[in-house]
């Protein structure tokens, strides 16, 4: 991991000043970084599942596919802002010496994210069922 | 960070102390890989059925009703795997495996040869 190398440069201080503080990043790897753009794609995946939610629910609930699938999407845009969030809290913390007073993000939004694939994976379920039990 | 820690969930963040960031990263990063896997199996699912492929119907239902339980299943393995791992990382402890690889694995291998049954009976 190419991480692994840049430990100690990226545990300096801030030498920057109060300014400069939050532009250098925390890990010369770019590791939170590349957690982001992981969160992002992932959220994205998520608003595509439920984008499609609304071309194929239809065949379930006609039009009242547009509950779950207006939820769904909700949801998807809602991962995808904490995700935000939650680099920049993760930044915040790691870049700042005097910063143990914000801690680092929690497993919540993993829970999150799971339970919204579940319940994508279900909605599927329903949707193969409906399909071949008419 | 002992004292009051009220991160979630409780039965990772009571135990050891806080790992190098980079690893946590890391394991997170491998929890989204997981999920990002479930939804592209979920869709795979829902496009045999839906996408009307011709493909012969039996074995065509039970790779599509194989891959949507696959693709439960795998968010519970992401979730599960990245609370044993970040509690290991914070006990420096070893590192457990994902248990549900290699059943995944097989399953994904089945699926395949059942969609090729499809095509070759239709």
């Amino acid at each position: 991991m190419s991480g692994d190398t840049g430990g100690a440069a990226g545990h300096q201080g801030p030498e920057g000043g109060a300014q400069d503080r939050t532009s250098r990043p925390f890990d010369v790897g770019l590791q939170p970084e590349r957690t982001a753009l992981a969160w992002r794609r992932t959220a994205l995946a998520l608003i595509v599942a439920a984008v499609f939610g609304i071309r194929v629910l239809p065949t379930l609930l006609g039009a009242w596919a547009l509950i779950p699938a207006g939820a769904g999407i909700a949801l998807a845009v809602g991962i995808l802002i904490a995700s935000h969030r939650r680099y920049d809290q993760q930044h915040e913390r790691l870049t700042t010496t005097d910063s143990n007073r914000i801690a680092l993000p929690d497993g919540a939004l993993h829970a999150l994210v799971a339970v919204a694939a579940v319940l994508g994976g279900l909605a599927s379920a329903a949707v193969v069922a409906s399909v071949n039990l008419r | 960070m002992s004292t009051t820690d009220r991160r979630f969930p409780k039965s990772v963040y009571r135990h050891g102390t806080e790992p190098d960031a980079r690893f946590s990263l890391a394991n997170e990063r491998t929890f989204l890989a997981w999920i990002r896997t479930s939804l592209a199996l979920l869709a795979g699912g829902v496009a045999l059925e839906t996408l009307g492929l011709g493909l012969h119907p039996g074995p065509r239902i039970a790779a599509s009703v194989l891959l949507i339980v696959v693709g439960i299943t795998t968010p519970v393995q992401a979730w599960v795997g990245w609370r044993r791992s970040e509690r290991a990382l914070r006990l420096n402890t070893p590192l457990p495996s994902a248990n549900l690889a290699l059943p995944l694995g097989i399953a994904v291998i089945v699926t395949g040869g059942l969609v090729l049954l499809g095509v070759i009976l239709a």
